[in-house]
Formats: C-alpha cells, sequence, structure tokens
C-alpha cells in the first residue's frame, strides 16, 4: 500500500542510457501517474468520439458482409476453382503478423533488457491480441461450413474413430494461435495488474474502480508482492518467446508443406517470421505514433522510441528483401521449371503489380531509414510505416494468389478479382480492430505506469518516500 | 338367468328380493371386482403407453417386392434408340424405381458400338423438364389456350375434310428422321389428299451429298460411310467426330484405325500383353503381332482440310486451314493428281495454285492412291459440284464398296433442300392449306423466318409437334406435344438393313402424344404407338429376316436386343453404279470477298432442339470451352487486325443486309478469312435460363442482351442452288463497343508457358506426351521425356491397399476431345448446373473435364486432348492436408470424400495438383422437383460448402462387388464400368483393378507408352495416360 513506486529491480542498476532521455519532459512519478491516467478520467475527446464512430461503422460493414456471406455462400467471395484462398487467408496471414510485435516487444526485447520498450508494451500488446482476434475470425469464416468449426477441435466425441488429422497444417495452426493468444491475453493481463491497482487506488468513483480492484486481484504493491511479480512476468516472458517465432513459423508451413511451386519452399519460417515482425513493428510505429499525438503522450513516446523501432523495422526489412531475393535464386538454382515459372510468373504475370508494390513498399522504401534525419522525421516515420503495412498486405497476397492462379497445369489456370464483399470484410476487420484499439485507450492505461516508472532518469527521480501515496 | 349350483366364487344375497330382482353386483357374470380392476388397470396403461408413442402422421409406401420389372433401389437396363438426332444410336436406358435415369450406350449396336455422345446422355434434362408443353394447345386471337386431344383432333379433322375437299396442298414437314414407322404413318396420313407431301427439313442438311450421288450414281443416296476399313482418312469441312451425319458411329470407326497394341519398353521387350480393347480384330492384330518391330504397327492416316478449328480437325495427323471457296479447287487438284496416278488423263486445263503447297497434294494423292480401295474422302460441303468432285475422287480410289456403302446406304439423313425451298416458296406465296411440321423449328431453323411465321400464320390449318412453344409453335392455329422418345414406342432405320426400336421407360409425364398416334389418328386409323409400330414391323421388317420364323418371337427379341439387323429389302437392294462422266473441274481460284461467314452446328446444341437442355448448354466446347454462348470466332491474326478482342460485341453484316450482333472470340488454327458462327442459339423460351445458378449481389444472368442464350444466326443462311449453305461471302464486321463475356472453363491455354514469364531455355511441360508413329516404332517409349526414378519411398507405405486397387488408363491415342464422358458423369454423379456467370468465374463444377491445349503457332496449331479428372494419388496431396479428414484413402486406393465431414477450408484443393476439385460455393439449385427427377438416388446431392470431386463411380464400383458377392463368383474385369468408360465412343478409357495383373487396365499400365501427369511430384496417381502417337512423319511437323 505504501511502497508501489519501488523502482523495478531488473532496469534500476544499470548505468543510465546514453541521451536523449527515453522519457522526456521532466517527469516526476506522481506526474506519469496523472498524464497517464488523465485520459481514462476524462471524457473522451471528439477526435476520439470521430475515431470510434468511423472504426464502428467499418465494423459494422464488416458484420454485414459476413452475415451475408455466411448466409449465401463462400461464391459471394471471388475465388474459384484454382484460387481457393484470396483476401481471406491473406488478411489472416496479414492479421497475424501485425500481432506479432506486441509479445516481441514484450518478451523478447524484455528478456534483452531493451528498456526503450517500457513505452510502447502496452499499446503493442494489445495490439497483438487484437491483431490475433482479426486473425482468427479468417480462418472461422472462409470455412465453408462455419457452423461447424468446432470439429477442428480434438474434443472427445461420439464420431467413433473420427478425429481431426493431426498431419495437417491448419490444425497446427488452430493449436499455435490459440497457444499464442491465450499466452499474449495472460501477459498483457499480467502486465496490468500493478497499473489495475494504480487505478482502483485512485479513487475514481464508479464501476470502473469496482471493475478494476476485482481484476488488480489485491495488488498490494509490497516488496514481497514486486518480487512475485517479477519473477513471473521474466518467466512468462521465457515462455512467451518461442511463442513469437512458432505462430508464424506455423502459419507459413501452410504454405510451406504444401506441393504448391511458390508455396513449397523450406525459406517460408523464417521469411514469414521476419516478415511478421516487419509488419507488426510497423503497425506499433503506425499507432504510437497516432497515440502519441491524440494523446499528448510527447513525453513517453519520443524520439528514442521511434529511432529503436525504425532501426528494428529497417533490419527486418533488409531480411525480408533477402528472402525474396534467396526464393528467387533457389528457383534458378533448383532448375525446376513449375518453380521458376511461378517466381517469373509473379514478377511479370498478371498480378506483376501486387509484386512490385510489394517490393517497393517492403524493400525500397524502408531503406531510407538508413538515414538518421529520415528516422527522427515523426511524419516521414509515419507514412513510411504505412507503406510497410501496406507492402505486408500486398506479400501474403502475392504468396498465396500468384502462387495459386498458374500452377501445374495450365488448362487450370484462372484469375482472381475480389468482390466487393472481399473488401468490405477487410475494412471490417480493421474496424474491429481500431475499435477494440479505441477502446483500450479509453479504458485501460496505453502505457505501462508501473514499467516506465522504472526507467524515469535518475535526475528527475524525486525521493520514492516522498511519492509513497501516489500510487496508494 | 341361473346361478350354477357349485361356484368358484359364492355370491351372497341380501334378501330374496335382491337375489332375483337386482344384481348388487353391475358386473357381467364371470367378471368380478378382482378381474375388473385388472382390467381396468391394463386399458389404462395400454391408454397411458399408446399415448407416449408418436403418432404416426403419414404413410409411406414402401415397395418391397418386384413387380412389374421394378426391383426396389435397382437399375434395370432397357434396350433402346437414342432420338436426340437422326444418327439414332443404340442406347441402354438404366431404369430405377420407374424413373429413366442414366444413358448408355449399347456396346452390341453395330453402328454406335457402345458409345453414346454427350447430347444423347444429357436427354433425361430434357425428360424431365417442366417447361415441356403438357398438352395440346389451340391458338386464339392473344395466345395458346390448353386444349383437349378430342377437340384438338375434331378441329383437325374438320380443317383437313376441307382441304382435302378443295384439293389444297396439304404439307408434312419433318426432320431427318430416321423412325420408319413415322414416315409410314405420314405417308399413310397423305393418301387422302391429292396434293400431300413429305418434305425433309434438315437445319443441318448435308443435302448436297445426296444431290451428288444422284448425279454421279443415279442414286439419290447418302452413302454409308465404313471409317473402320479405312487407313487414309481426307476430310473437307466434315466434323465427321463432333456434329456430321453420326459422329459417335464414325469416332468408334475412326478409333479402330488408331489402336496400337500393348508394347513394352525397349529393354525388356520379351513379350508382348494382349489387348485390353474390346475390339476383337485389334486384339487379333495385337496377338498376331510378335515383334514390337512387325509392320503392324500402324495407324490410319487422317488429314482435315478445314476452315475453322473443328473437333475433328483436332485430332487429324495433318491439318490444313483453307477457305471453304477453294474446296472445289483443292478436290480438283487431287483428282487430277490421282486421275494421273490411276493412269487416267486428268485435268486438260492449268490450275490455279492452291493455298495448299503442291508437294504436299502430291503426297497426298500418292498416299491415297497408295491405299486405294481404303482410302476415303469426305466432305462437308453443300456445293454439289464439290461433292460431285468427291464422288469422283472416291471412285477412282475404289471407295465405293469398300470404305463406302452406297448399296446399304445410310438413312441417318433424307434430306432434300430442293423441296425445303419449294415449300418455304409455297408457304410464302400462300399455296399451302394444311401445314404439320414435326420435330423442326421452321421459323426459327431457316432463313427469311420471319416471313415465314407470317406465312404460316395465315395457312389455314398449321399444326405443329412441337413438344415447347418454339417459334413455329408461336405462329401455328394448333400445338400437338410430341412425346419425348423416353417415353413413346418408336423406331428408327439408321442404315439400310438396321432397324432399331425404342421403347418407353417411364409412362408419359404429361398429356402429350406420340407423332406417330397423331398422324394414325388425323388419317382416322387411331391407334396406339406401339400397335402402330408393331404393325409396322410385323409387315415390314418382320419379312426382310430370316432368323425368327415366329413374330411374337421376333418382336420380343427385337425389344430385348433394340435392333435388327435384316438383309436389304427388294426395292433398295439395287446396285448403284458409277455413272458419272468427266469431272468437272474447278481450275480457277474462287472469286471471294474479304471475310466469309461460316455457320455450324456446335457439338453441345447441335440444333435448336438441345437449347432447353442446361446439361448442354453448360458444356463446354470442345474446342473453344465456351459455355452458354454462341459467339463469332476469328483467327487471331485476323482479329488483331480489326482490333478485335475476346468478349468484344461485333456487328456481323452480309451483303444482303442481314445483321447479327454477338460476342467475338478469338480461335487459333481458323482460317483468317472466315467468321464462324455457331447454329442453334437464341431460341424461344430460353429466357427461362435467365436465373440458373445462384442469385447473388454481383451475379450476372445467363441470357444475353436479348433475354436469351446466345444469338440465332440462321437468318444469316442461304437456301441457293437447292442446298442450304452454311457458308456465306460478302461479310463486313463492325465493333459495337459493347462487351459480353463468354463463360469459357478454360482460357486459350498453349502447353507452353506464356513467353514473357517463360523460364530460360524451359521445355513445354510434359503433361501431354506424344510422339510419331515413326518414332514409336523404333522405340515404344517415344516420347517420354527424361525419366524420373524414385528410389524407393521415405516412409512405408501408410495405406496399403487390399484386395483391390482400383486405377485407370486412358489412351490418348484414342481421345478425341468429344466430352461425351462430361455429361455422363454430370448424369451419374449428380453434378449441379451453375449458371454462365459461375463458369465466367471459373467455378463450373463438372467432375471430369477435358483439358484441350493448342501446341506450335497460333494461326496453324496442334491440339491435344486430355481428360482429366481425380487422379486418385496413393501419396495424396489432398489428405494431409485437410483437418478434419474429410479427405481420406480407401483400403482400395481410391481418394474418398467425406460430404457430412467437410467443412470447407478449401486447403486440399489447394493443394491439388491436377485441380480437380470442385467446391460448392453456393447451395445450386435443387428445387425445380420436376429436374430433380433425374437426379441418381445412389449419389449424395451435395449441400453448400463443402468439397467433391470424382469418385470413380464408388457407387457403381459397391454395386459391382456386392453384385459378384452375391452370385458368389470373383470380381470378374471389366464388370464394372464408370460412367465416362461407358459413354466413350472411341474406349479411350480404361477402369479396372490394378492388383490384378490381367486386368485390361493393369495390362495397359504396363504399357511403354504409359505415362503419369506430373510423375515427377511422387504422388503416384492412380491414373494412367497413354502417350499419344501421330501418324506424322516427322515430330517437327507438329511442334
Amino acid at each position: 500500500m505504501s511502497s508501489a513506486a519501488t523502482p523495478m529491480p531488473a532496469a534500476a542498476h544499470l548505468p543510465p542510457p546514453p541521451i536523449p532521455p527515453l522519457i522526456g519532459g521532466d517527469k516526476t512519478l506522481a506526474g506519469v501517474t496523472r498524464d497517464i491516467c488523465q485520459p481514462l478520467e476524462a471524457r473522451p475527446t471528439r477526435l476520439w468520439w470521430i475515431g470510434l464512430a468511423l472504426a464502428a461503422s467499418a465494423l459494422l460493414l464488416g458484420v454485414v458482409s459476413v452475415v451475408y456471406q455466411i448466409a449465401m455462400g463462400i461464391g459471394v467471395w471471388g475465388l474459384n476453382k484454382t484460387v481457393g484462398w484470396g483476401f481471406d487467408i491473406t488478411n489472416f496471414v496479414f492479421w497475424v503478423g501485425i500481432g506479432h510485435a506486441g509479445t516481441l516487444i514484450s518478451a523478447v526485447l524484455f528478456l534483452f533488457r531493451q528498456r526503450w520498450r517500457t513505452s510502447v508494451n502496452r499499446a503493442a500488446e494489445a495490439m497483438t491480441l487484437f491483431a490475433v482476434m482479426c486473425a482468427g475470425i479468417f480462418p472461422l469464416i472462409h470455412m465453408g461450413r462455419p457452423w461447424l468449426a468446432y470439429w477442428f477441435a480434438p474434443y472427445p466425441n461420439l464420431r467413433g474413430p473420427l478425429w481431426i488429422n493431426f498431419k495437417s497444417p491448419l490444425v497446427w495452426d488452430f493449436f499455435a494461435i490459440s497457444t499464442y493468444f491465450l499466452v499474449s491475453a495472460l501477459f498483457w493481463y499480467f502486465g496490468l495488474i500493478p497499473d489495475l491497482a494504480t487505478i482502483r487506488d485512485r479513487r475514481w468513483p464508479g464501476l470502473r474502480t469496482r471493475i478494476c480492484s476485482v481484476l488488480s486481484l489485491g495488488w498490494t504493491g509490497s516488496a514481497r508482492a514486486w518480487h512475485r511479480y517479477e519473477t513471473v512476468y521474466l518467466l512468462l516472458a521465457g515462455l512467451a518467446t518461442p511463442l513469437v517465432f512458432s505462430v508464424h513459423t506455423i502459419v507459413s508451413m501452410d504454405f510451406a508443406t504444401s506441393v504448391i511451386p511458390g508455396w513449397h519452399t523450406t525459406i517460408f519460417p523464417p521469411y514469414f517470421v521476419a516478415g511478421a515482425i516487419f509488419s507488426g513493428l510497423a503497425m506499433v510505429l503506425t499507432l504510437m505514433l497516432i497515440a502519441r499525438k491524440t494523446m499528448r503522450l510527447e513525453h513517453y513516446i519520443t524520439s528514442r522510441h521511434v529511432d529503436a523501432m525504425c532501426k528494428l523495422m529497417l533490419s527486418m526489412g533488409c531480411i525480408v528483401g533477402l528472402a525474396y531475393g534467396t526464393e528467387f535464386f533457389m528457383a534458378f538454382y533448383s532448375g525446376n521449371p513449375y518453380e521458376q515459372f511461378v517466381f517469373l510468373n509473379r514478377a511479370g504475370g498478371p498480378f506483376r503489380g501486387a509484386y512490385w508494390t510489394m517490393v517497393i513498399c517492403n524493400v525500397v522504401i524502408p531503406q531510407v531509414l538508413w538515414l538518421q534525419r529520415v528516422r527522427a522525421n515523426f511524419a516521414a516515420v509515419f507514412v513510411i510505416s504505412i507503406f510497410v503495412n501496406i507492402g505486408m498486405w500486398f506479400e501474403r497476397f502475392v504468396i498465396i494468389v500468384t502462387s495459386l492462379h498458374r500452377d501445374y497445369l495450365p488448362s487450370s489456370w484462372a484469375s482472381y478479382t475480389p468482390t466487393i464483399i472481399e473488401i468490405t470484410t477487410l475494412i471490417g476487420s480493421f474496424g474491429l480492430f481500431f475499435t477494440c484499439f479505441l477502446l483500450f485507450c479509453r479504458f485501460i492505461p496505453v502505457i505501462a505506469m508501473a514499467e516506465v516508472k522504472g526507467v524515469l532518469e535518475p535526475a528527475s527521480d524525486r525521493h520514492p518516500s516522498a511519492k509513497s501515496g501516489e500510487a496508494a | 338367468m341361473t346361478t350354477p349350483l357349485v361356484q368358484i366364487d359364492m355370491q351372497y344375497w341380501k334378501s330374496p328380493a335382491a337375489r332375483d330382482g337386482y344384481r348388487e353386483n353391475p358386473l357381467p357374470p364371470g367378471v368380478n371386482r378382482r378381474s375388473f380392476l385388472e382390467a381396468a388397470g391394463f386399458a389404462t396403461s395400454l391408454v397411458a403407453l399408446g399415448g407416449c408413442q408418436r403418432a404416426p402422421t403419414e404413410y409411406v409406401p414402401v415397395l418391397n417386392a418386384e413387380t412389374d420389372n421394378v426391383r426396389p433401389g435397382r437399375a434395370r437396363s432397357f434396350a433402346s434408340t437414342c432420338g436426340e438426332c437422326p444418327a439414332a444410336c443404340g442406347m441402354l436406358v438404366s431404369v430405377r424405381d420407374g424413373r429413366p435415369l442414366k444413358m448408355e450406350g449399347m456396346p452390341e449396336h453395330p453402328l454406335s458400338r457402345g458409345g453414346l455422345c454427350a447430347v444423347g446422355q444429357a436427354q433425361t434434362m430434357t425428360l424431365y423438364d417442366k417447361h415441356r408443353l403438357a398438352g395440346p394447345l389451340v391458338a386464339t386471337k392473344d395466345a395458346h389456350e390448353e386444349s383437349t386431344w378430342q377437340d384438338v383432333d375434331a378441329q383437325i379433322a374438320a380443317a383437313l375434310d376441307k382441304a382435302a375437299m378443295t384439293g389444297g396442298a396439304v404439307r408434312v414437314v419433318t426432320s431427318s428422321s430416321s423412325s420408319p414407322t413415322l414416315r409410314h404413318a405420314i405417308d399413310a396420313f397423305l393418301k387422302r389428299f391429292p396434293d400431300g407431301r413429305r418434305v425433309v427439313v434438315d437445319p443441318t442438311s448435308v443435302s448436297a451429298i445426296l444431290d451428288a450421288h444422284e448425279q454421279t450414281h443415279a442414286a439419290r443416296r447418302l452413302p454409308h460411310y465404313r471409317l473402320e476399313k479405312a487407313k487414309v482418312i481426307v476430310a473437307f469441312e466434315a466434323d465427321f467426330m463432333g456434329t456430321w451425319i453420326s459422329p459417335v458411329e464414325f469416332a468408334a470407326a475412326w478409333k479402330t484405325g488408331r489402336t496400337l497394341p500393348h508394347r513394352q519398353a525397349a529393354a525388356h521387350h520379351d513379350e508382348l500383353h494382349g489387348d485390353e480393347l474390346h475390339d476383337e480384330d485389334a486384339q487379333h492384330e495385337a496377338k498376331a503381332t510378335a515383334t514390337p518391330e512387325d509392320e503392324k504397327l500402324s495407324l490410319s492416316y487422317h488429314v482435315q482440310f478445314e476452315s475453322r478449328m473443328t473437333l475433328t480437325g483436332s485430332n487429324a495427323d495433318e491439318r490444313h486451314r483453307v477457305h471453304p471457296g477453294e474446296f472445289g479447287l483443292l478436290l480438283s487438284h487431287l483428282l487430277h493428281r490421282v486421275a494421273k496416278l490411276a493412269g487416267q488423263s486428268g485435268s486438260q486445263q492449268p490450275f490455279a495454285a492452291a493455298s495448299v503447297p503442291s508437294d504436299i497434294l502430291d503426297r497426298l494423292a500418292e498416299r491415297l492412291w497408295q491405299h486405294r480401295s481404303a482410302a476415303v474422302v469426305l466432305c462437308g460441303s453443300q456445293n454439289v459440284a464439290d461433292q460431285a468432285l468427291v464422288n469422283h475422287l472416291n471412285h477412282l480410289l475404289d471407295a465405293y464398296g469398300n470404305t463406302i456403302d452406297l448399296d446399304r446406304p445410310s438413312q441417318q439423313r433424307q434430306c432434300d433442300d430442293k423441296a425445303a425451298a419449294l415449300l418455304v416458296d409455297e408457304l410464302r406465296g400462300g399455296k399451302v392449306a394444311a401445314l404439320f411440321v414435326v420435330g423442326v423449328d421452321l421459323v426459327h431453323d431457316l432463313p427469311a423466318g420471319e416471313q415465314l411465321r407470317e406465312a404460316i400464320a395465315k395457312t389455314p390449318l398449321s399444326v405443329t409437334l412441337a413438344d415447347r412453344m418454339d417459334d413455329s409453335a408461336a405462329a401455328a392455329k394448333f400445338v400437338c406435344p410430341d412425346q419425348h422418345p423416353l417415353e413413346s414406342w418408336g423406331d428408327a432405320q439408321p442404315a439400310t438393313g438396321l432397324y432399331s426400336l425404342r421403347q418407353p421407360t417411364i409412362r408419359p409425364l404429361t398429356n402429350t402424344r406420340s407423332a406417330i398416334e397423331s398422324f394414325a389418328a388425323w388419317s382416322g386409323a387411331a391407334g396406339t404407338a406401339l400397335s402402330l409400330v408393331r404393325t409396322f414391323w410385323k409387315d415390314h421388317v418382320f419379312a426382310q429376316q430370316d432368323r425368327e420364323p415366329d413374330f411374337t418371337r421376333f418382336w420380343n427379341r427385337a425389344v430385348h436386343d433394340g435392333f435388327v439387323q435384316t438383309s436389304a429389302p427388294a426395292e433398295q437392294d439395287q446396285k448403284a453404279e458409277f455413272t458419272g462422266d468427266t469431272p468437272q473441274f474447278v481450275t480457277t481460284a474462287p472469286a471471294r470477298s474479304d471475310l466469309t461467314l461460316v455457320l455450324h452446328s456446335q457439338v453441345g446444341v447441335p440444333t435448336s432442339r438441345h437449347a432447353h437442355n442446361p446439361w448442354l448448354q453448360e458444356l463446354p466446347d470442345p474446342i473453344t470451352k465456351i459455355t452458354w454462348d454462341n459467339c463469332a470466332t476469328f483467327s487471331p491474326r485476323r482479329a488483331n487486325e480489326l482490333g478485335i478482342a475476346d468478349n468484344d460485341v461485333v456487328e456481323l453484316k452480309l451483303d444482303g443486309g442481314q445483321t447479327l450482333q454477338l460476342p467475338a472470340f478469338v480461335q487459333p488454327g481458323q482460317h483468317d478469312d472466315i467468321v464462324a458462327v455457331a447454329l442453334g442459339y437464341g431460341v424461344r423460351g430460353t429466357e427461362r435460363f435467365a436465373e440458373v445458378g445462384p442469385q447473388w449481389l454481383e451475379s450476372v444472368p445467363t441470357v444475353g442482351d436479348n433475354g436469351r442464350v446466345g444469338v440465332n444466326a440462321a437468318p444469316m443462311l442461304k437456301l441457293i442452288d437447292g442446298t442450304l449453305r452454311f457458308v456465306c461471302d460478302g461479310l463486313s464486321v463492325a465493333k459495337t463497343g459493347r462487351r459480353h463475356v463468354l463463360a469459357t472453363t478454360q482460357l486459350h491455354d498453349h502447353i507452353e508457358v506464356p513467353a514473357n514469364v517463360a523460364p530460360p531455355g524451359s521445355q513445354p511441360r510434359p503433361i501431354v506426351q506424344e510422339t510419331t508413329l515413326a518414332e514409336y516404332a523404333a522405340d515404344p517409349a517415344a516420347g517420354a521425356p527424361h525419366a524420373h526414378h524414385v528410389e524407393g519411398e521415405l516412409w512405408p507405405d501408410d495405406h496399403a491397399s487390399g484386395q483391390h486397387r482400383w486405377g485407370m488408363a486412358i489412351d490418348l491415342n484414342a481421345c478425341n476431345g468429344c466430352s461425351a464422358c462430361l455429361i455422363a458423369c454430370q448424369a451419374e454423379n449428380n453434378v449441379p448446373v451453375v449458371g454462365r456467370d459461375e463458369v465466367a468465374r471459373h467455378r463450373e463444377m463438372h467432375w471430369i473435364r477435358i483439358d484441350r491445349y493448342y501446341a506450335g503457332g497460333e494461326d496453324d496449331p496442334t491440339v491435344a486432348h486430355q481428360p482429366m479428372m481425380c487422379q486418385h494419388c496413393a501419396n495424396a496431396p489432398c489428405e494431409t492436408v485437410c483437418p478434419v479428414l474429410a479427405t481420406v484413402h480407401s483400403s482400395e486406393g481410391l481418394n474418398q470424400q467425406v460430404y457430412n465431414r467437410c467443412v470447407g477450408t478449401r486447403y486440399c484443393a489447394n493443394n491439388c495438383p491436377y485441380k480437380v476439385r470442385r467446391f460448392n460455393w453456393f447451395d445450386y439449385a435443387h428445387d425445380d422437383e420436376f429436374a430433380n427427377l433425374a437426379l441418381n438416388p445412389d449419389v449424395t446431392v451435395r449441400m453448400r460448402g463443402i468439397m467433391e470431386k470424382c469418385s470413380m463411380c464408388v457407387q457403381r464400383i459397391q454395386e459391382g462387388k456386392i453384385e459378384a458377392r452375391r452370385q458368389g463368383v470373383p470380381l470378374e474385369d471389366g464388370a464394372i464400368r464408370t460412367a465416362c468408360q461407358q459413354s466413350c465412343p472411341t474406349n479411350a478409357i480404361l477402369f479396372g483393378d490394378l492388383n490384378d495383373p490381367d486386368s485390361a487396365v493393369a495390362q495397359a499400365a504396363g504399357d511403354a507408352r504409359r505415362y503419369a501427369v506430373l510423375e515427377e511430384l511422387n504422388v503416384r496417381p492412380a491414373v494412367s495416360y497413354l502417350r499419344k502417337v501421330r501418324n506424322a512423319t516427322k515430330e517437327s511437323d507438329h511442334v
């Protein structure tokens, strides 16, 4: 009850970071709490309402589309006998990819003692959850008979020997995604506990305080609680880390284990993981730059954070670029004419527009991030992050559609054009994502207060005992 | 009422009065309280128990005894004759629970030999069509009103009496019907009229052939072509395997000359396997072949001269694109050369050069001469002069009596276009007092249809026997709908000496009347079709045979067999001798306009009569792969010049002013100076197809701007010099700027990948493998790309096959791409119709498809046809990826789709290298309860959201196995035939047990020509292909 602001041992003993500081504005511990809780306690801004209205409208559009699709049949999508997956699985892989940065930032960077992660991890983890929710919808609705989706689960049943097919990568997906979602949610919730206690203790009257007091599980902020908390957090980070790599590895196996040229490549697991982190970081950047501006978090999300994220994004972009080149090389080197054709067809065939969009957005444009000037220019970084998001969506589209539309037998070659329903469903998934995110901004501290306090500059650090009542 | 002295239950009395007057105990004697309570309790509990049961609300009659030839749940085959076209192929109608469901070829039939074309297979859809007329109609001021047969007959009889009195012209127009009883009935009907005539109007006329024989042989006959005897076949525009005269018969005969014995690879060709073929001659040949080097390895040589790419031309060993106007010159060239070789003078005048190089013609003439008496020239031209040249050529080649039978001619066509032209004039001139139309739509199918419509409306008595409201019926006073051939007795005489019987397989579904009965009724000699046919056969057919002395036995045998072969009757016994004098050589190049219109009939929808059949409308044309439309085809070069692309709507205009607007399609291999358009489209009533297929936000109606399926091209036809001309000079083309998307199941697929994305130095994909005869003779495995050796499997076989391992072998040398198997499969497996828009979205549902590939230049490509269906891979890529085990391997080597387990992820379809899986994108319509009668009860109707594909007719496999077990005999090879195999006119598909080394399919799989498509993926398909062997001199000729 008294010493909630005890600095976190993980970060406290480190030497002060080089300039510029991670948290600007010469913040006090109380100031951090005030700043971050303020948007939760004030009436929502006009901007928030506009954003929510847009997001909810998009969500509604998506819901209508999905209801129509389930009522009519998959035929309302532009798929055909040759291209059995289009926007559906593209969106799925895209959203799963987006969902990677959260756990990467919270777990992997935590293990690597990257202190700058503290300002972004909460939002990134929330983003992960929402992105995985968006992703999870697509495998459900892409089924011809979605009402039988529970057949994916290996539950005891009365159908005799009928069981799921453990050889199928879609089953692996089912386990990978659900595990990832559960662990990410747990990790996120666990990280929230001290902040929920802070909200509870600010005694803002009403339902929220009561909910927070239940959800904070009687957090006292005692040294013993902190000790236990830090241990569990570390263990959870250790558990979550392999998931960062396993999820997209398994998603990539949907393709890698097939016989379709363009899918059947062993490079896919690392290539997909790098791509996922790449797109996830881009989405985190996009969201954080918006949040920073609209929620006045300039002091918490500083050029240090953006710079670090840009560097990480650039390196991932280069890995992805290398993967693109390697695919071509392997096709050439394999001597497999089907494989060679698929890659030439990507670059020169009917979907070459999508291919070159992908290359330009993912490989060419991020190269400007080599310049410190660009990394410091938040407007430029925002634009680049949007391009990367677009590029990564097209990457999945290119992999899925261009490989399918012209495979082995030229007699079955076909084209693919999305219908209006597919486009509105994609818009709807963004609606779901942003609706969730806006509600999150409204009800949950977007920045992990307890963790940020741990990385405040010693110079700004007031005497902890003077602030003992703040979290109480 | 006396009380017994001794009672078991003593009854006590209170008083004497009580004892005598009344009974205290009200129960009947023998019943006491105890037993009453017992009974009451029992009854109460019975009532209570009874109340617990669900009361039956309705009773379902269950047929559990064999009655009246119906064995519940089991199909019975009845021999009959196909009535869809005058070729009159023999067929077996498979009837189950009183419903004819599946048309199968009749293997014993001397002409069709077990095959049945797509049109014949599809007739159940016509039978169970709720849009057929349900009874007689009489025209009133505004519309046709329903009537009764008595009323209609009375009115017609009254009108006929008037016509008979006034001596007015009575005309009965029939199509080329080969029913002798119907002809007889019509002739009997016409006897009472002084000016009564039967006129044959055939929209796909071959009248010029008959006319030419009248000139050269003094006998107006259609020769019976015996292609099975031909070593060299030269065809001019005759699409004899697609639409010309008798395609199934000709395809089967053509295949006889394309049969190769099984040979093993050169490394160990010590033994030669017996033949799988059901053709005994070929089997003999194969057995006689001691070594592969033997010269018995021969193929017939097939040359096609044609202006558009036809199914037949696509199978030719040598194909030349020529303008239809040039046939006379080319024939003269050939005739001149052959005459020289025969030691005759040939033409005295010099020839203009033909578009085909002189040395090719020299070689062809030599080849013809070398194979004289085993060579035949066929010609589809409607120019009598051309046909006369053909007759001269065939005469010189000694074809008559060998490859052409004129003494026992074909009766499949009786077209006489002179008579047809005369009829048109009479009608227009108002000289016809009574007109009867049977089996043809005059207004739709003839040029100047509008004038004919008015003329028919003005005719005092106009009767049509159309089974639907076609254009002629709409103009006629009385509509007396004929029955469907499956509903009525009938017969056919496809050739002299061959009578074929048709028996009904279902009671007429509506109040229709067979044409035979109608004419008998109008002649005043009413009778049932059965009695009329039987009487005719007794009087005419029975006398011509000597096998059966007793008519009843003869009749029963005929009904059982479906056909009777007789010695030719006396009046047709006259030999037709060649009486031609010197041929009229064409020595000058034809004068012709820049563009010429070529009208043709299409394989799927050969005439307007077939336009109402959704299966046929959705059957991809074997060459263009277009469904649900006709179009104007242009050669690639001409399209490029005119700036026309696929789907552009163009306006075709003839010098005479007739115009036609329809979408363009670029067709490789077509002559540059022609535009080809299919007839038989734009039929009245096809508006019904507007909403076939799923209706949703972005769906497009199946019909075109005119509200119908396709556009009627018949107004462009011409009746010149007594023949109906399908070739019209003086065509101009203009773009309209509109577009109409043609739904094709395949794009313009070249076997090579597009040049701009082709890997450098890449070879054509070895999907269709082929070789030439010379190379094949030298090496049985010629044509194989480099072999892929699989050194064992990494894993043990996880689903070893048990007693059987079902497999197929498809001989690409026999498959001509006719697509009969598609409809056979559709009928057998309840494959839904999806409509134009869905096909355009590449969502057709056919379980088997014929892949058509072009190779070589766009102007003059070689074509290959390859049937493709589920390959039932032993290492099936689809099976591993299904998350819910909805597609699994059976212990008999089948890849099975479990419909009710499928959740529809489509992963299996994505991972199928052959792309043979079909997904139910929507709930395809099964709400037409009438059409649902055509569904095969053995096969589930699939709901939306699930995957389906070829099951190798697993229901037939089960039936065959059960039957063998029931009889206690081992399952014989050939006892189970899949639907596609059964219908194939060329026996290109073999099915059987690969575990049985003696089975035909295992034998074929051991052939050196055997290969598997995409073998290198090691999916181990159960379907083998046998390499195509072209009878070409050099490989370079065809690459």
